[in-house]
């Protein structure tokens, strides 16, 4: 185990280093040019739905006048949600126009922040952390990754031929406690084992819906709580009122 | 006395060579000299080659250009294995050593300058300023 | 930068508010004049405003400070580093160009850590920069390579000499005009800051991030702008570089030459670049007054037209109705036979507009010691009242650079966008800078500004000279209103309504306004020395020379098509004086070739009045000689020699016509505005228009060819081209601004 451990330490960090006196490597699978595509050109039908017209109506209202342009994340954000999530180029220029930006301003918006999809993705986005908290945590992100290419049938980057599942590698989600874990859509699934792994994507493919948060690595624990049971906090939570003065 | 009897041997020899009194008068023309000697061979334009080691180093081997050219002779009109020998160049003529003849090897021409033949370079680059052509009616 | 992209929907709402309360908006007293803040450069003591940075205090105390995105012109950016300098007291360096001054700083431009942090900035900047200066244009030229050599490190730490992964980026096809290679450039965005602030064309931007970040459109389209060859000299890398001028020339290789520019009627201040008698770029010059530090495209790229259609050697018509290659001494015998034999009423001659004042002046003379006084541009101008006759009828009476203290601008009839594309990059910028208005009496173009369109009917004009529209009491309550007048639309039918109800408007403003000598009134021409023509008392138009129907005319440059063979006398003798085959050399029956704007030393007047110098850069080509010398030898030949031998003769000669000519660079005042006023005829119930008040250029794809040496170029045909394409690019569609 700890040999193993120590292995995948080794490779993983040798795979990540590099001279600091040479370029960057480029790290990106992504384009940051557009390219007509069939299903991703400026013809591409999008238009939001008459709720989401409503929803974005709210989310602009909430910038004050003039600055609108602030609107722009949460609306490519939605159009992400409306569209299957991904951002056709339609849709940014959709985007631009509702908020009266100039086309450029939205590319450079969609194509700085790594959670819009220029391209098309499965139905389930399977991102897995492979930062190094979730590299160490647990049995390690190295192995749930293996899981997933065995379980999918499919590479990093890409997605399976019947548009289900598209799996990609990103960095730290935010989840460093519960390593290692994977986001599928909007869910976190933490505390990964193999078996786990394995089973929620048996089950999504099933059609169930696997239960969100820790799973079997530390027990199924509630959140973030130590494995041995909790240290402090450990009496109920006391009442408003607590430790104030009498005279208040 | 023998001075002036080799004088007119030699003067015998002149018009001998050049075919009598009128030839040697018209040959004048041509080559400003006096001259015998004995021939050493002609090439395929008619210029025929001579040689006296009886004048000295630098005198002593000649061409004669054929009639054909005029006065409109040059040096140039002598092909290179003749040159070789008439510039002392090499002893033997190329009558006696033939030169090995390459595939590659260009006809000789003469010099063409100062004639209509004459060669004119032409510029390759494009002229800075293209300059209008009115429109034919 | 209030109405810079981000704020520009404040600056929407503020143009929402009615017309009168925005007239109303009146620049408020300034502010007294601050305390000056005491800064310390290398233990140099200076005073600066306070709100200065310290990159600008440095330069203050003559110490000029490296850096690759700041510019004087842009806003700040501040993401290259290089700038950093040490400040007592402060942690880390600073990034000068966007630190403001603070009391008792103390900056270290030349210290150790100032040294290091450069070096430091400079190696990271290398890394991910090829190493291809042999191969690229702007070596000679290159920001970062002269800044590597004067601040970076003399040793290499470089370990990736195989080249295993050196960054690259791929090239982008923004048009025909700017060559990219991506892969040079160092993201310093002074392009994009250019393009979304200077030329108001939001095309250019970043795309992706960290390591992968590129500049470019993202979708692929041209950067349609009609002063996108600036970006050119912004770039401080060979990343951008001009298509026409790629692998031509070195910059050391050229000689440069200060002249000026005669594609439009700023005038703007140029270096021709000329190597081996041949014009190799042309480059802008650094002029305040007229163009800033910018150029338009036309300026920039139209020299390839001076190397094609040009007249090199003089023609004479034959028998057979064919132009045929004549000596000049024929093609002088030739005129000289016409001349002599013709009555001087029924010579005339027409002038182009971009023909010098010195041919100007010596065609004129010449004529009229023939007797004939039948001298006109081709350009039209109303003759009604006035007219000509006072100077400040005719040009721009407030100058270009007194557009930035304007608070209110009329457009009558122009597009200056197309017209004149620096005169409006000025009110562009008075329109970021501060709370001018501006609105349009025309068409609705594209202006990169917005503006209050009011309509394109003659009777709107009326209106607001009667004081029945709401702009009337906008203007007048307007401390500084410019009301700018196209010279488009006074080229159709009863123009001279137009010049006169503007004429009226403009006095009644500038009697009303407290503002003493500030001038209303102001004309903007299309034609680069159509102003020095009629300061030179050429006549503007040529109707009156087509009535006398003239049986021996002189076209000097004149290649607008304005006059046809059917106007003139039967078997009229038709003369051409020229650079380019165009339209005067097809119908001319006797060619003599002169010299274009980059082959003489010539005066121009621009559409302000300012008469200009331009400096001769490379010889006339072939047999053609300039323009004032070609009719100086045919006077002679004509029996009616000029008195002017030397150049210095004519411009004395120019002197004693106009004063403009007496002060090249300077804006001769036009006063008499109370006489022009005076001098007008009270107006009768002005007769309609009969066209709409709609500029001549309304699209891009008009501006490039507008001119002989234009239409020749191939550059600017494929401009053209390109911009048609762009028509037919989904993502080159004009966005709802």
């Amino acid at each position: 185990m700890l040999s193993a451990v120590c292995k995948s330490l080794v490779s993983s960090t040798a795979r990540q280093l590099r001279a600091f006196h040479r370029p960057a490597a480029a790290c990106s699978d992504k384009l940051f040019v557009h390219r007509d595509e069939p299903n991703n050109n400026s013809e591409t039908p999008f238009e939001f739905s008459a709720e989401n017209i409503k929803r974005s109506e709210v989310i602009i209202a909430n910038y004050p006048k003039g600055h609108e342009a602030a609107a722009c994340i949460p609306l490519l954000d939605l159009a992400q949600r409306q569209n299957d999530g991904w951002l056709p180029i339609s849709a940014m220029h959709r985007v631009a126009e509702m908020l009266k930006m100039p086309r450029m301003r939205v590319y450079e918006v969609a194509t700085f922040y790594t959670m819009f999809n220029r391209e098309p993705v499965g139905k389930y986005f399977v991102q897995i952390c492979t930062t190094t908290p979730c590299m160490l945590g647990g049995v390690g992100s190295d192995v749930i990754l293996e899981a997933i290419k065995e379980n999918l049938g499919i590479g990093v980057g890409h997605t399976t031929d019947d548009n289900m599942f598209t799996l990609a590698e990103v960095e730290c989600l935010g989840a460093c406690v519960n390593a290692p874990m994977v986001q599928i859509n909007d869910d976190y699934y933490e505390d990964l084992t193999v078996d786990d792994m394995h089973r929620i994507l048996n089950d999504i493919k099933a059609g169930k819906k696997p239960k969100a948060g820790p799973q079997s690595g530390q027990n199924f624990r509630f959140a973030s709580e130590p494995k041995t049971g909790l240290t402090s906090l450990t009496e109920p939570p006391t009442g408003p009122g607590f430790g104030v003065r009498a005279d208040l | 006395m023998a001075k002036y009897i080799e004088k007119i041997s030699n003067a015998l020899k002149i018009v001998k060579h050049n075919g009598g009194i009128v030839g040697t008068y018209l040959g004048l023309y041509r080559r400003d000299d006096f001259k015998w000697g004995t021939f050493v061979g002609e090439d395929k334009y008619g210029n025929k080659y001579y040689k006296n080691d009886y004048f000295f180093m630098g005198k002593s081997r000649w061409v004669e250009y054929p009639l054909s050219v005029g006065h409109d002779y040059d040096a140039s009109q002598i092909p290179s294995e003749w040159h070789r020998w008439l510039q002392y160049i090499a002893d033997e003529p190329p009558t006696q050593l033939p030169l090995p003849h390459r595939p590659w090897m260009a006809d000789h021409t003469e010099n063409f300058s100062g004639t209509s033949r004459e060669y004119v370079p032409y510029s390759t680059t494009r002229p800075k300023v293209e300059a209008w052509v009115p429109p034919k009616k | 930068m209030l109405r810079l992209w981000p704020l520009r929907q404040i600056s929407r709402l503020q143009n929402a508010i009615s017309l009168t309360q925005q007239a109303c908006n009146k620049s408020s007293v300034p502010a007294p004049s601050p305390e000056l803040v005491e800064v310390f450069v290398d233990d140099k003591q200076v005073f600066v405003e306070p709100g200065t940075t310290v990159l600008q205090a440095c330069a203050a105390a003559g110490v000029e400070i490296p850096r690759f995105c700041y510019h004087d012109r842009l806003s700040i950016a501040g993401n290259c580093r290089m700038c950093l300098v040490e400040v007592e007291r402060s942690a880390k360096p600073v990034a000068s160009c966007a630190m403001p001054v603070m009391k008792g700083m103390k900056v270290k431009t030349d210290s150790p850590v100032t040294r290091k942090a450069r070096e430091g900035v400079m190696e990271f900047l290398l890394v991910n920069h090829p190493l291809d200066c042999p191969i690229c244009d702007q070596g000679g030229e290159c920001d970062l390579q002269d800044q590597s050599m004067a601040f970076g490190s003399d040793r290499s730490r470089f370990t990736d000499n195989a080249f295993t992964g050196k960054r690259a980026v791929e090239d982008k096809n923004i048009g025909p005009l700017i060559k990219t290679i991506m892969t040079r450039c160092i993201h310093c965005t002074r392009c994009i800051r250019f393009a979304s602030e200077i030329a108001g064309v939001e095309d250019l931007g970043t795309s992706g991030r960290g390591t992968e970040m590129q500049v470019g459109t993202y979708v692929e389209k041209m950067f349609k702008s009609e002063m996108s060859g600036n970006v050119i000299d912004l770039c401080p890398v060979g990343a951008l570089t001009s298509k026409p001028y790629a692998f031509t020339a070195r910059p050391w290789e050229n000689r440069r030459i200060e002249s000026v520019d005669v594609m439009d009627a700023v005038g703007s201040n140029i270096v021709v670049c000329m190597r081996s008698n041949e014009v190799m770029r042309i480059l802008p010059r650094l002029n305040e007054d007229i163009n800033e530090e910018w150029i338009s495209d036309k300026t920039r790229f139209a020299y390839d037209g001076l190397k094609r259609q040009r007249l090199t050697t003089p023609f004479v018509r034959s028998g057979t109705g064919e132009l045929v290659p004549a000596d000049w001494e024929s093609a002088f015998v030739k005129i000289a036979e016409r001349v002599n034999a013709t009555d001087g009423d029924l010579i005339a001659g027409v002038a182009g507009g971009q023909v010098d004042a010195e041919a100007l002046i010596a065609l004129k003379d010449m004529l009229n010691r023939l007797g004939s006084e039948s001298v006109c541009t081709e350009e039209k101008f109303p003759m009604t009242n006035s007219g000509i006759d006072f100077r400040s009828n005719y040009i721009m009476n407030t100058t270009i650079s007194g557009i930035e203290e304007s608070d209110l601008i009329l457009l009558v009839g122009t597009n200056p966008r197309l017209e004149a594309p620096l005169v409006n990059a000025r009110i562009r910028k008075t329109w970021i800078n501060s709370d001018l208005c501006v609105t349009v009496l025309g068409a609705p173009v594209d202006l990169s500004y917005d503006y209050q369109y009011l309509g394109d009917s003659f009777e709107l004009l009326t209106d607001i000279l009667n004081d029945k529209h709401p702009l009337a009491k906008g203007l007048k309550e307007a401390s500084k209103p410019m009301i700018i007048l196209g010279s488009a639309v006074l080229q159709g039918e009863n123009s001279g309504a137009i010049l006169d109800t503007v004429k009226s408007l403009s006095e009644k403003l500038r009697a009303g306004s407290e503002q003493e000598d500030w001038k209303v009134f102001n004309v903007l021409h299309t034609q680069a020395n159509q102003v020095g023509a009629l300061d030179l008392g050429y006549a503007p138009g040529v109707d009156a020379m087509k009535g006398s129907k003239p049986s021996v005319l002189f076209l000097l440059g004149a290649d607008a098509g304005t006059v046809k063979r059917e106007d003139l006398y039967e078997n009229a003798l038709v003369v051409y004086i020229g650079h380019h085959g165009d339209y005067g050399a097809q119908i001319a029956d006797v060619v003599l070739p002169a010299a274009a704007y980059t082959e003489k030393d010539a005066v121009y007047v621009n559409t302000e009045g300012r008469a200009q110098i331009g400096r001769q850069a490379v010889s006339p080509p072939g047999m053609a000689r300039q323009d004032w010398k070609i009719i100086r030898a045919l006077s002679e030949m004509l029996g009616v020699t000029l008195p002017y031998d030397k150049l210095s003769d004519v411009r004395a000669r120019l002197g004693e016509v106009s004063p403009t000519f007496n002060h090249a660079g300077q804006v001769e005042d036009a006063g008499f505005f109370n006489l022009s006023d005076s001098a007008t005829v009270p107006r009768k119930e002005s007769r309609p228009a009969v066209q709409p008040l709609s500029p001549a250029l309304l699209s891009l794809r008009d501006f490039y060819m507008t001119d002989p040496i234009s239409r020749a170029s191939l550059t600017m045909a494929k401009c053209v081209q390109a911009v048609d394409d762009a028509e037919k690019n989904p993502y080159s569609k004009p966005e709802q601004s």
